[in-house]
């Protein structure tokens, strides 16, 4: 019988014909992949990795206040702007693990500003049975993670703040040991295979055993019970106070296209938050992003060991979902 | 005009109606049959061609000066087929086990090796990391003897055999259980060792669907992701590739990867199908 691989080719050629046409639009495809049910009944977050937990128990608080229901995407920082960037997901609020990814990736054409809202430090996780555990300390961290056979993993600095976050508090630590070629032999000791896109791969890893030490955050090793050992101020990235000195270490990472690069100069860890401009729900993601900001959003976060500051800070454009300007730090045009 | 010649016309025209009642179901069952079919190769088809469509050449150029996607594709390559020779030797004796024999717990052990189609990718990378990291009694003394299985292409190949193995085992059972098994007895009575009868008639008869489902398990092998990432980031396999290119270049820089790779896996598996058809057409 003829006919039917006839129909089958023509229809085929005919819908093939249809999409033609329409594939190029791919830009707009994904917009308003949280539109459902007409109403400002769907929430949707996307958020740094690390952010997963704190947002996670901030957002069943906030459906449980406002009768809505909530969905989460979590990514890596940089994974999570490229979702907006490149695949026009637009998500009802953008959180990421580093304030620097707004102005480098989403402002102006995603964001026209950003809130600065919590801090983090770097921290060294290990478990009861990483290999010299007993001899660990603030300050002698770096000569056991040079000891042979001991495993150290790190995520990948191209992809994920914590990489390039990793590499500069090896630099800030050979600068403040006075122990030349300190960064390069403690990233021999750290080779490729150790890295994993984000830091959040490197958890499993630690707790099978395969790694002895793992580089993260505080809020990260808190909320897993990872044990960890608390570097110095001077070098862990936490205090604003130090952000002079964090600046003289710097990495080189790739950039935006192929073959471009970007340096990241070493800085407090911030995280901050957005209400992308083409947020399906905008006037229900001002209200979550005022909960997180507020002392009973705060005090969730806090529970589940992010930092939350006080006073959040306001950079690039002040928009309408922002909260007001006397409960904020306004830098207001003041762009990193 | 008669009773009797009118009745007949009225029955030649019913017989006209039923007739071309009996030729219009079959029609409308062919058209929708060939709707259905056609909207699944479009949905199959329509983001491959895409893909091509747009990144292919860039994908094709990319080949000639990318350095580290021609590694990458390379390794891939090399990976899928060391993982699928593996697969070959262990699972064809598991799958004519399966095909021939009854014993006690044939319908577990089948269960058992379907198994990992169901484990979530990352999962059966997180379940290999515990078999075979440094740690475990398999990964332990694979390092004392110098061979490092995480973050390494033997955790590529690790993870390429876990995931595509069982479809090469479901395949190859089902080549074995379309060989009759008298076959084998004529061999047997003429003489033959089971082995022997096994490596001159089953294995010849089976051949076809012995390497048809070795391709199957390659394919899927060059497509794992989430179970490789998990053991061996570094050296990148084509997919961690066209990943990491997305994350940190966007898709302008990840689909020509991902071009090269499906115009590369295009090669092996139409050389392998028209191998098949040739064989068959020789018969």
């Amino acid at each position: 019988m003829r006919a039917p691989g006839f129909t089958l080719t023509a229809i085929t050629a005919l819908l093939l014909g249809c999409t033609g046409s329409g594939g190029s639009e791919r830009g707009a495809a994904g917009q308003g992949s949280a539109e459902r049910g007409g109403g400002e009944r769907v929430l949707v977050v996307f958020n740094a990795g690390s952010l997963a937990r704190p947002i996670r128990a901030a957002l069943d608080t906030f459906a449980a206040h406002e009768g809505v229901r909530v969905e989460q995407e979590s990514a890596g920082s940089l994974e999570t702007a490229r979702k907006l960037t490149e695949l026009g997901k637009v998500p009802d609020l953008i959180a990421l693990a580093d304030a620097e990814v707004f102005p480098r990736y989403l402002v102006p054409a995603q964001v026209d500003g950003y809130v600065e809202f919590a801090q983090n430090r770097m921290v060294l996780a290990y478990t009861d049975r990483s290999r010299f555990a007993q001899e660990m300390a603030p300050d002698t961290w770096w000569r056991i993670l040079l000891r042979p056979g001991v495993e150290t993993g790190r995520s990948d600095p191209h992809l994920d703040p914590n990489g390039y976050r990793s590499m500069l508090v090896w630099q800030l630590a050979e600068q403040y040991y006075g122990e030349p070629g300190l960064a390069t032999r403690l990233e021999t000791a750290s080779p490729l295979r150790n890295v994993r896109p984000k830091e959040a791969d490197l958890i499993g890893l630690l707790q099978a055993g395969e790694f002895d030490y793992i580089w993260s955050y505080e809020s990260i090793a808190r909320a897993i019970g990872l044990r960890y050992v608390r570097l110095s101020p001077a070098i862990d990235l936490s205090s604003p106070d130090s952000a002079t000195s964090y600046a003289r270490a710097a990495i080189t990472v790739r950039g935006a296209r192929a073959g471009d690069s970007v340096t990241f100069r070493g800085a407090p860890i911030v995280y901050a938050f957005a209400v992308p401009r083409a947020a399906p729900h905008p006037a229900l993601a001002a209200r979550f992003g005022a909960f997180l900001l507020s002392a009973e959003g705060r005090a969730i976060l806090r529970r589940e060991w992010l930092d939350a500051v006080d006073v959040p800070v306001v950079r690039g454009m002040r928009a309408a979902w922002m909260p007001s300007a006397s409960d904020t730090m306004s830098l207001v045009g003041r762009m990193p | 005009m008669d009773a009797l010649s009118v009745g007949h016309d009225v029955t030649r025209r019913q017989d006209a109606l039923r007739s071309s009642h009996s030729r219009v179901v079959p029609r409308l069952l062919s058209v929708l049959a060939a709707l259905a079919g056609s909207l699944l190769l479009l949905f199959l088809a329509a983001p491959l061609v895409e893909l091509v469509g747009t990144s292919g050449g860039e994908g094709l150029l990319r080949l000639g000066n990318d350095v580290e996607l021609r590694s990458s594709l390379l390794l891939t390559a090399l990976c899928a087929t060391t993982a699928t020779l593996l697969g070959v030797i262990g699972a064809t004796p598991l799958a004519y086990l399966l095909a021939r024999r009854e014993f006690p717990g044939r319908a577990v052990l089948a269960a058992v090796l379907d198994l990992p189609l169901l484990i979530p990718h990352p999962v059966a990378g997180i379940a290999l990391l515990l078999l075979l990291g440094r740690e475990s009694a398999v990964g332990g003394a694979a390092l004392a003897v110098g061979l490092r299985i995480v973050g390494t292409p033997l955790g590529i190949i690790a993870a390429m055999l876990f995931v595509s193995a069982p479809l090469f085992v479901s395949g190859a059972r089902e080549a074995f259980a379309k060989v009759d098994p008298r076959y084998e007895g004529v061999a047997r009575t003429l003489g033959d060792t089971p082995w022997r009868a096994f490596y001159r008639v089953t294995l010849p008869l089976a051949g076809r669907g012995l390497l048809a489902s070795s391709v199957v398990m390659w394919a899927r092998a060059v497509s794992e992701f989430g179970a490789i990432v998990i053991l061996t980031y570094n050296p990148k396999v084509a997919s961690v590739l066209s990943y990491d290119r997305f994350t940190s270049y966007g898709l302008s820089e990840a689909l020509p990867v991902a071009a090269a790779l499906a115009l590369l896996a295009l090669l092996p598996l139409t050389l392998l199908r028209a191998l098949r058809t040739e064989s068959r057409s020789e018969r």
